[in-house]
Order: C-alpha cells, then sequence, then structure tokens
C-alpha cells in the first residue's frame, strides 16, 4: 500500500504517475477541496497556466486506482518494521492508515517577518488574502498594499486588482535586475520569463504601482509605512505613507516538516537557511520506504514540485525515471536556486522593531522581552530564550516566529544561527495540535 | 447559484456561501475581529489564511480553538470569540 499525504501539485502528480501504471494509491489531505495551496480556484478566479490542474483534479476524482481521502488532518505518524503508521482526524473522528510506502508532500506556508503593527488586523501574509480570495471568494480589503520578496507577490496583486479591490502598491525589496545574477538558470527556464511577462502585462494594465526596493515596516491598522531599503533590507530611508486596510507582506516560504521530521527523516539547511529534507535522485528520504517532494525538500514552485512528484511516484513503484524527468527537475533546481539568489531576506528587518513590536504572535512575546532574556537572563539560544519568554510555545508551536527568533537572538549575539538550532526549531512533536482526548485515544489504539 | 448558510457570531445572526471557511464569512460581512488576545486585549483576526498561526480560533458549537480560515460555515453553528 502507497499513501501519499497532501494533494498539491507534488502529491496529484506522484498520485497519477503511480496509478498510470495499474498500481493503486492513496491520497490523504487536509483541505476538502484538492489543489493545495497553489491549485484553488472558485468561479473565474484564474492564475498562469491554472488549467493544467483540472487533469490531475480529473485524474484524482475518476481514476479506480486512487483512493481519496479528504479534509482528514495527518497529526502524528509512527514507523515500526518498515511499516508506517498514520493518525488522522476527520470531522473530530480519530482514525488511522498503514502503508509500506510513504509520499509526503507536505508543501509550505508563508515565511512572515515582523514589523510594528503587523499583529494588527488587516495585516496578513499574500498567502491570506489569495486564499480567501480564491478559496472563498472574498477580497480581503478596499485598498491594499502588497509587500515583501517574490515573485509570489505579483499573482496576489493580480487576483486582488481584477477582483475589484485597489492595490495601492507592489513592494518588492529588491530589483528585478538581481536576475541577471543567474543567466544560466534564465536560459534554460524560458517559460519563466513568460511567465513574468504575464504577470508585467497585467500589473500595468490594471495600473498597479509596482514599486521595487522600498517595502512597508510599519502599519498603524490605516496607514501603511514605507520605508526604501537596501539588499540586506537595512532602511534607507523612510518614503511614503500610504493609506490602506490591508498590508499583506509575505518573505518566501516555510516547508512544514512536521510529518517527516517525526519519523526521522534526515533534514538539511538550504543556503538561505531554510530547513529541507535531504532526498537523493529518486525523491527518496533518509529513511528507507519513505519520498519526499514538492516545497519539503526546497522551495522551487508549481513547477519542480509536479516534477518531484512524478519522480516519487514513479520511484517508489520501482520504475525507470526517464532521463528527460530528471533534466527537467535539474533545469528547474536551477531556477529554485536563482530565486534565493535573486530574493534574498537580509537581517536588516530586525532594525525596524521597536522594543515593542511583537515577535511571538500567539503568546505576545515584544522584541523586548526576547532581547532582554538574551541580555540579563544570559539565554545563549532560541530554546533558552523561548523558556523564559514562551515566545513560540503557543498554538502555532512556533510555526510563525521561531526562525524570526533565533534570528534576532544570533542578531544580538553578532553570531549566525547554528544548523542544529535550524533543525531544531523546525520539528515539533505533533504534526497538528489535537485535543488531549483524542492524542489519549491514538495511543490507546497503540 | 450558491447556497446561503447562515449561523451566529456572538449571537447575532450571519450569513455566507456554502462551502466558505467561517473567516472568509465574517470577514466578507465586515466583521475585522474575531477575538481579542489574553494579555493585551488586542484584536486579532486571520492572519495565514491557511490553517498555520491560529490568530482566528474561534469556539464552534462549543468546541474552543478551531481555526476560523479552515472550518467551513454550517447551517445554525454558533460562533463566540475566545481569548
Amino acid at each position: 500500500m502507497i499513501v501519499i499525504v497532501g494533494a498539491g501539485p507534488a502529491g496529484l502528480a506522484a498520485a497519477k504517475a503511480i496509478a498510470r501504471h495499474g498500481v493503486s494509491c492513496t491520497v490523504i489531505d487536509a483541505a476538502s477541496k484538492p489543489g493545495g495551496q497553489y491549485w484553488r480556484f472558485r468561479d473565474l478566479v484564474q492564475g498562469y497556466k491554472s488549467q493544467r490542474a483540472y487533469g490531475y483534479f480529473d485524474e484524482l476524482r475518476s481514476n479506480p486506482k486512487i483512493t481519496y481521502i479528504n479534509a482528514a488532518q495527518v497529526w502524528s505518524a509512527t514507523r515500526t518494521n518498515d511499516l508506517v503508521t498514520l493518525n488522522y482526524l476527520q470531522a473530530g473522528i480519530e482514525k488511522s492508515l498503514k502503508c509500506q510506502t510513504l509520499i509526503l508532500t507536505t508543501g509550505a506556508y508563508d515565511r512572515s517577518i515582523p514589523f510594528p503593527g503587523w499583529e494588527k488586523p488587516g495585516s496578513m501574509t499574500p498567502g491570506a488574502a489569495q486564499a480567501l480570495l480564491k478559496g472563498h471568494g472574498v477580497v480581503v480589503g478596499k485598498k491594499i498594499a502588497i509587500s515583501g520578496t517574490g515573485p509570489f507577490l505579483l499573482p496576489v496583486a493580480v487576483g486582488l486588482a481584477e477582483a475589484g479591490a485597489e492595490v495601492v502598491g507592489v513592494f518588492e525589496a529588491h530589483s528585478p535586475l538581481r536576475w541577471l545574477r543567474s543567466p544560466i538558470a534564465l536560459a534554460f527556464n524560458p517559460e519563466k520569463f513568460f511567465e513574468l511577462l504575464y504577470y508585467a502585462k497585467k500589473i500595468k494594465k490594471l495600473s498597479i504601482p509596482m514599486k521595487f526596493g522600498k517595502v512597508v515596516t510599519e502599519f498603524s491598522g490605516s496607514t501603511a509605512f514605507v520605508s526604501r531599503v537596501n539588499s540586506e533590507l537595512s532602511i534607507k530611508r523612510s518614503s511614503d505613507e500610504i493609506q490602506c486596510d490591508v498590508v499583506a507582506s509575505g518573505w518566501g516560504f516555510v516547508p512544514d516538516l512536521s510529518l517527516g521530521g517525526i519519523l526521522g527523516c534526515k533534514e538539511i539547511v538550504s543556503v538561505d537557511g531554510t530547513v529541507i529534507f535531504s532526498v537523493d535522485r529518486n525523491q527518496q528520504s533518509t529513511v528507507g520506504n519513505i519520498f519526499i517532494a514538492g516545497e519539503a525538500t526546497g522551495i522551487g514552485g508549481s513547477d519542480l514540485a509536479l516534477i518531484e512528484g512524478e519522480i516519487a511516484g514513479l520511484a517508489s513503484i520501482n520504475k525507470r525515471i526517464p532521463f528527460t524527468l530528471r533534466f527537467h527537475r535539474a533545469r528547474k533546481q536551477l531556477f529554485a536556486r536563482a530565486l534565493i539568489r535573486s530574493y534574498p531576506v537580509g537581517n536588516g528587518w530586525q532594525k525596524w522593531l521597536d522594543a515593542k513590536t511583537l515577535i511571538c504572535r500567539c503568546e505576545e512575546v515584544s522584541c523586548s522581552q526576547v532581547l532582554s532574556s538574551v541580555v540579563e537572563l544570559k539565554a545563549e539560544d532560541s530554546r533558552t530564550s523561548k523558556l523564559f519568554t514562551r515566545a513560540g510555545m503557543g498554538l502555532c508551536q512556533g510555526r510563525v516566529c521561531s526562525r524570526n527568533v533565533s534570528e534576532i537572538i544570533a542578531g544580538a549575539k553578532g553570531v549566525p544561527v547554528a544548523d542544529t538550532e535550524r533543525i531544531s526549531y523546525s520539528n515539533r512533536p505533533l504534526a497538528a495540535p489535537i485535543s488531549l482526548g483524542s492524542l489519549a485515544d491514538g495511543i490507546g489504539e497503540k | 447559484m450558491t447556497r446561503r448558510i447562515s449561523f451566529s457570531f456572538n449571537g447575532k445572526p450571519f450569513s455566507g456561501e456554502e462551502g466558505q471557511s467561517i473567516a472568509a464569512a465574517l470577514l466578507n460581512s465586515g466583521v475585522t475581529e474575531l477575538r481579542k488576545t489574553r494579555f493585551e486585549g488586542e484584536p486579532r483576526t486571520i492572519f495565514c489564511g491557511i490553517g498555520i498561526c491560529f490568530d482566528c480560533v474561534v469556539t464552534v458549537n462549543n468546541v474552543a480553538n478551531q481555526r476560523s480560515c479552515l472550518i467551513e460555515i454550517s447551517e445554525g453553528a454558533e460562533i463566540v470569540s475566545q481569548q
């Protein structure tokens, strides 16, 4: 039995590859609809090449070899004698699933960095604005500022403007000229250039102000304060005050490593500090029968996720991986590395914070509290600081703030964040929070 | 035409489209505060939108800590703010 966790591009590609060879598999996903975070559709809201998704959705629904379990949150996993048991909750009912082969395609979520006012209603991630629009048909505000870095800001701005919101500006920290540092990646990925052109044309047509080298560094709830920043994100000077009811700020993505981490799959730190899984050329993790594909093996977007998913699917049933697939993966991985070079998140943001700026939203821990745990209480690392301040110990289990806490502490001490610390803060004992009752039931089963 | 679903939030009647999340339906109805924080009493609403951050938690039919960005509205659901 093969189980695929996640029904985004990587998971769907894996399922299709397996089913095409007449082998059965099960896809289990937390959402009620397939597509993951990337392929969310409702009515006429579409993105670049989004029609591709429908082929995969049809396969999921109509191929008798694929079993699809939706609205099921996998919260833990165990592995004994090569048999993996996944415990999941579906409509409040505790269930489990066993498999010999597991393919993890658990995706990623927006990386947030704090700034004064980021906890106020109206401040959100671009992913939230996108999910509300594409998934629920709701436009998050009337006047919206989009800020941060990375190509994902563009489809979010276009989608919101097309739905009738006034996008008061897209504030991209980095200059597009940074792409010139990656000529080989661009030469091997000409279609990415056309995708960029597609969004550039739309932004022009919709008259969305596109500003490079500027970002929102403070939000009052009704005014966004925009600053000009250098490539390290240090503020060069304050620039504009813009009236808006929403600031959607995003700084790349954080892979969701929870399940693979629980199962002991080896994690590594990529050049930009993102923790990802170590996989071989067949997308196989360091734990024998577990394959991993998509953002959890490195942020690379849906094109790379589709290829990795297909390779993981084929490898999981011992089928030959065509050379063309390996070539396209290498090509897309070049592009993924170029993304890191083009949209780095330097440490300059730490100087945007004032003493009262919240670092941990859940436990309402301020910047000064985190810093005083280092200066006065002599916390040497984020773990110790967390014990003093409770930063990262709230309901989200540090998913939003733990990387920032570590980087603030390292910044205050003038040292880089150790890889062991990065890996440690990326792991948590449960993949999703559940009630103690369910936890007790789950343990009782074993 | 999608079906309208009626529910209540803090005792007041609201409605949304079938399939919408609680957070989406409330935001669409002009609700900009889902709860107050437990230490500072500051307003919070949807932040990550995909079930990661837990800023949007509410009590749904007496079950606390439910992520309103993930849970779909259901007919007659009683949704209440929590800390």
